[in-house]
């Protein structure tokens, strides 16, 4: 009885973990295996905790850009006085596996003609 | 709406914890720190009302964990919304932050129901919605991080 009691809990916990589907930004599980290029107007720009983001508007489309936590972010030279809207960024990276994901991380972000190595290990040729 | 948040991002001591290299992890593991207490002890209290633990009497347990429980809610709203803060319009605009405090209602509101109700079978009930809430609160807060 007390067994069956414990079991009936269990399995009422494991039915309310909603079905999230899995959205799993931190580190690089989440992301192809290649390099993948994007070329953006900047929406906004955020240098903050827990890390930092640039949305960028390609073809009429905006992209969730990650980057690093501030930390490495700042060190890379990026801060959130680099860029401002309109401007025009290229960002080095790896792209979500889901296609229809506009979402990308970054590990080299090109400011008119200046380059941001915010995963500096992860930067080809580096 | 929108200018209040931001007017909030703007507070000098939001700003800092925006960039800080310490003061956001410490912020955010005594986040950590608060649910755990908060949901183990909620937990054991739950438990304890349905009659799976038996091993302690009822009064002094709950004595003991309501404390604890408090305790640790009381820290996680403050230490919450330090970090929701820091990124206001975004965490406002995520409709799983929304989830997350309308489930945080909900427990809390069987918490007031379990409070006032005195019948035996009820107030296993509302434990057993308890136990299934608190740590679906838990599950959401941490997929929160991976969305925004
Ligand atoms: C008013 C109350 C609360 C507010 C405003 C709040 C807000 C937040 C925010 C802004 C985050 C950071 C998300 C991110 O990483 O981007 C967070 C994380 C989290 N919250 Fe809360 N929270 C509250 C109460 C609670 C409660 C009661 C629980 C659990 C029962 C909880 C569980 C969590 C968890 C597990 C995390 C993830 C921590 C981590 O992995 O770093 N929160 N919360």
């Amino acid at each position: 009885m007390r067994r069956l009691r414990i079991l009936l809990l269990a399995m009422a916990l494991g039915a309310a973990m909603p079905v999230l589907p899995a959205l799993a930004h931190h580190g690089w599980a989440w992301t192809e295996e290649e390099l993948f290029e994007l070329t953006g107007t900047v929406k906004s720009v955020f240098v903050g905790n827990p890390h930092a983001t640039l949305d960028l508007e390609v073809e009429g489309v905006v992209w969730r850009v990650e980057l690093a936590p501030p930390g490495p972010t700042v060190a890379s030279g990026f801060t959130e006085e680099t860029v401002k809207p309109g401007d025009e960024v290229v960002a080095l990276g790896n792209r979500s596996l889901d296609p229809n994901e506009k979402r990308m991380k970054a590990v080299r972000v090109t400011v008119g003609g200046k380059a941001y190595d915010i995963y500096p290990t992860r930067v080809p040729a580096n | 709406m929108e200018t209040l948040l931001g007017s909030i991002e703007q507070l000098a001591l939001i700003k800092a914890l925006k960039t800080s290299f310490f003061a956001y992890p410490v912020v955010n593991a005594l986040h950590i720190l608060a649910v755990g207490g908060l949901v183990t002890s909620v937990i054991l209290m739950d438990l304890r009302v349905i009659g799976v633990i038996r091993s302690i009497d009822e009064q002094s347990l709950m004595r003991l964990l309501r404390r604890v429980a408090l305790g640790g809610f009381g820290l996680a709203v403050l230490t919450g919304a330090l970090m929701f803060a820091v990124r206001a319009t975004d965490y406002a605009g995520m409709p799983l932050f929304w989830i997350k405090l309308g489930l945080i209602g909900v427990a809390g509101l069987n918490f007031l129901a379990f409070s006032l109700l005195r019948a035996e079978g009820m107030r296993r009930i509302l434990a057993g919605v308890s136990i299934v809430l608190w740590p679906t609160v838990l599950l959401v807060g941490r997929f929160l991080g991976f969305v925004l």
